[in-house]
């Protein structure tokens, strides 16, 4: 099944995710032409959040792969299942087996444990693949996607090749940690989201923490882009933001003086020296001064 | 659809030659791309760049070489005011200039020039030409009403554009390579430029070697990147191995290692700015200023006959405290005040990158000292811009330094820069 654009820009709104054009056709055109597509961006510009929208709007399932360094095909691909395999063989021996039949028992689809990736190719509709921070897994991992990425298909030395029925939509997010390989890079389509604009992430705000007043909302947004610009070592994200929103909320926060600026801080900030700079500079920051 | 066909390949060229890289699969990609999502102009740019530009520091050069092969629609152009512009978007002629860490090729903008300046004279027949074509399109609308779909209206203003703009530039560009895709000229230079011996540098020169550096940087930058990363211990983890064998009946069947540690590598780097070398030197602290992600921490000094602390600001080169460009280098002196103020730099992960020719000016060597740095350091490697036919003669002290550093390596141009540097880590 095919999507339209306008479908894709109606499901991003449906599902609350305030978007520009760039997303949407990156989007489209990784459906439309069964690419892969590779996001880049700031930690918490909602890279993550794309996939799972568009698992959402698919009305499909998303199967996640979470990248770390030392992640390797048995994580990642698939594993025979040793113990069942073990339990089998001790079964087979007292009933009498020869190792050929034994052989043919242990050494298929059930004793295998299929990880994700073998998973997303295995599934028998179409389903999101999230390869999350790929930049983190080591390099030899990022060749061995480059096989699976271009013809979707996976050789299993006992049971031969497996092909995907349909191809999974793939999305890989990568935080810049280190340079992908131009291999992959060529592989992919690739979209760079940054952090919102105020008046995208004000938005973002009033759709999903309805409760904040509207004006308050506004300022909220302002601020954090603001404080975005400090250098900070930890640019708050668009999560942390809206968590800040609720924070505010719940203390019953009116206007966002000096005092209120400070004192729901720890929501926003991670890092004390961040926390030391913004407050230094707060009365500069917040629109309201006491 | 052949005309838009050619158009995309020239547009891609046109990246290309901007120090762009972009594959043969890539480019189908974009036409694929652009075939889904059809001719309006925001998707199509959106599309292209999703398909074409696979690093966003590439996109502030995408931006502007797309708005100068697809135009908007003028205001003032076409007959028809209830077309016109649908197909403009909001992204029109949206550049960010502030993004735009590489300058355009000079010839880019030679070219872009020259066809402004032709555009009056040359534009008006094609002009006319699209009028009477549309002209043609309205008697067939009216013939078969409602056939004509929006898309393909567009389409075929989009091509009369095009047309227009192919037969201008057929008429002005006789000089221009003739084979679109590969501009022959511009790559000869940057092989020419990158074999060049920094001591025949002129200012123009070094102009040119800092457009083709950008490309340089992002290639010096994965491939060092890897280095760094391949180092790896293979020492096995035994309680992983044994509670992994645990679950097998205690069979050893897979072995677990310890995880790798990526190599933290700090970089010392001085580098001679005095006349005979600066070329050299500022080169390299670009080129090493691109890749200083790939190191822990990189702390860089220039020197004449005194350390200064050096930085890159918008590609120039700052130092603090300025030095005297014409002073005489001395060496020995540096190396003295880097080892009493700047020794909490020199640590077992330390390695120091000196870039100079080792012409002292006949003042004290002090190879005694980089003795010292050697033993407090991971190592010493001594680039050297200089033929190395030339070493030692006159008042060259670099053969009492040769007997201490770990590596000495020639660096006459460019490429032998790249090459020494990648081998550093």
């Amino acid at each position: 099944m095919d999507l339209t654009r306008e479908q894709i820009s109606d499901g991003l709104r449906r599902a609350l995710y305030v978007t520009n054009e760039r997303v949407e056709t990156a989007i489209f055109l990784a459906l439309a032409l069964e690419k892969p597509l590779l996001i880049e961006g700031p930690a918490g510009a909602g890279k993550t959040e794309v996939a799972k929208v568009l698992a959402e709007i698919l009305h499909t399932e998303l199967i996640r792969l979470q990248c770390y360094e030392g992640l390797d095909e048995a994580r990642a691909l698939y594993e025979w299942n040793y113990q069942k395999q073990l339990l089998r063989m001790q079964a087979g021996e007292q009933q009498g087996l020869r190792w050929e039949e034994l052989n043919e028992h242990i050494f298929s689809r059930d004793y295998l444990l299929e990880r994700p990736l073998l998973k997303a190719i295995t599934a028998p509709s179409r389903v999101v693949l999230l390869i999350d921070e790929i930049d983190k897994a080591d390099e030899e991992f990022e060749a061995f996607l480059l096989e699976l990425l271009s013809d979707f298909q996976v050789s299993v030395p006992e049971l031969g090749t497996l092909k995907a029925h349909e191809r999974p939509a793939v999305i890989l997010t990568s935080n810049r940690a280190r340079e992908l390989s131009e291999a992959l890079r060529r592989r992919c389509l690739h979209l760079f989201i940054d952090f919102p604009g105020a008046e995208q992430e004000r938005k973002i705000i009033e759709l999903k923490v309805p409760e904040l007043d509207a004006k308050l909302a506004a300022e909220a947004a302002r601020f954090v882009g603001a404080i975005r610009k400090l250098g900070l070592r930890k640019p708050p994200s668009i999560a942390e933001t809206l968590d800040w929103a609720r924070a505010l909320v719940r203390l019953g926060v009116r206007e966002l003086d000096t005092d209120a600026v400070r004192t729901a801080l720890g929501v926003l900030l991670k890092h004390e020296d961040d926390r030391v700079k913004v407050e230094s500079k707060a009365s500069a920051l917040a629109p309201h001064r006491r | 659809m052949s005309p838009l066909r050619d158009q995309l390949v020239s547009f891609i060229a046109a990246l290309r030659a901007a120090g762009v890289r972009i594959s043969v699969a890539e480019s189908i990609d974009s036409m694929n791309a652009v075939a889904a999502v059809g001719l309006e102009r925001a998707p199509m740019h959106e599309a292209l760049a999703a398909a074409l530009i696979k690093d966003e520091a590439d996109r502030a050069i995408f931006d502007e070489s797309f708005n100068r092969f697809f135009a908007a629609p003028r205001a003032n152009r076409g007959e028809h005011p209830d077309h016109r512009g649908d197909a403009v978007s909001a992204a029109g002629g949206r550049g960010r200039p502030g993004e735009n860490p590489f300058a355009l090729p000079r010839d880019d903008a030679l070219a872009r020039d020259r066809e402004e300046k032709s555009l009056p004279s040359e534009a008006k027949p094609a002009k006319q030409a699209a009028a009477a074509r549309r002209h043609g399109a309205e008697k067939g609308k009216d013939a078969e009403p409602g056939k004509e779909a929006e898309p393909a209206k567009d389409a075929r203003r989009l091509s009369d554009r095009m047309r227009g703009r192919r037969e201008r530039g057929e008429a002005q560009a006789p000089e221009e390579s003739p084979t679109p895709g590969i501009d022959a000229t511009r790559v000869a230079r940057i092989r020419a430029i990158e074999r060049m011996p920094f001591d025949k540098f002129s200012d123009l020169d070094y102009d040119e070697a800092r457009d083709a550096l950008a490309p340089l940087i992002r290639r010096f930058r994965i491939r060092l990147g890897r280095r760094l990363r391949l180092a790896r211990t293979g020492r096995i983890d035994f309680r992983r191995t044994i509670r992994a064998a645990l679950q097998r009946g205690g069979a050893l069947i897979d072995l677990n290692f310890r995880a790798r540690r990526p190599r933290h590598v700090d970089l010392v780097i001085l580098a001679d700015i005095s006349g005979s070398v600066r070329y050299a030197a500022q080169l390299m602290l670009e080129l090493m200023a691109g890749a200083r992600g790939c190191f822990r921490r990189v702390s860089s000094f220039v020197y004449v006959d005194h350390l200064a602390e050096a930085d890159f600001e918008d590609g120039h080169l700052v130092m603090t405290p300025a030095l005297d460009l014409y002073a005489r280098s001395d060496f020995g002196r540096v190396l003295g005040e880097l080892w009493e103020r700047r020794s909490g730099l020199l640590t077992r992960a330390a390695i120091v990158v000196i870039m100079g020719d080792g012409r002292n000016n006949r003042m004290p060597a002090r190879a005694d000292l980089v003795r010292e740095i050697v033993r407090a350091c991971r190592g010493v490697v001594w680039l050297n811009p200089e033929d190395p036919a030339r070493w030692g003669t006159g008042d060259s002290a670099i053969k009492q330094y040769a007997r201490e550093v770990s590596a000495l390596v020639p660096s006459r141009n460019l490429r032998e820069l790249q090459v020494a540097l990648a081998a550093i880590a």
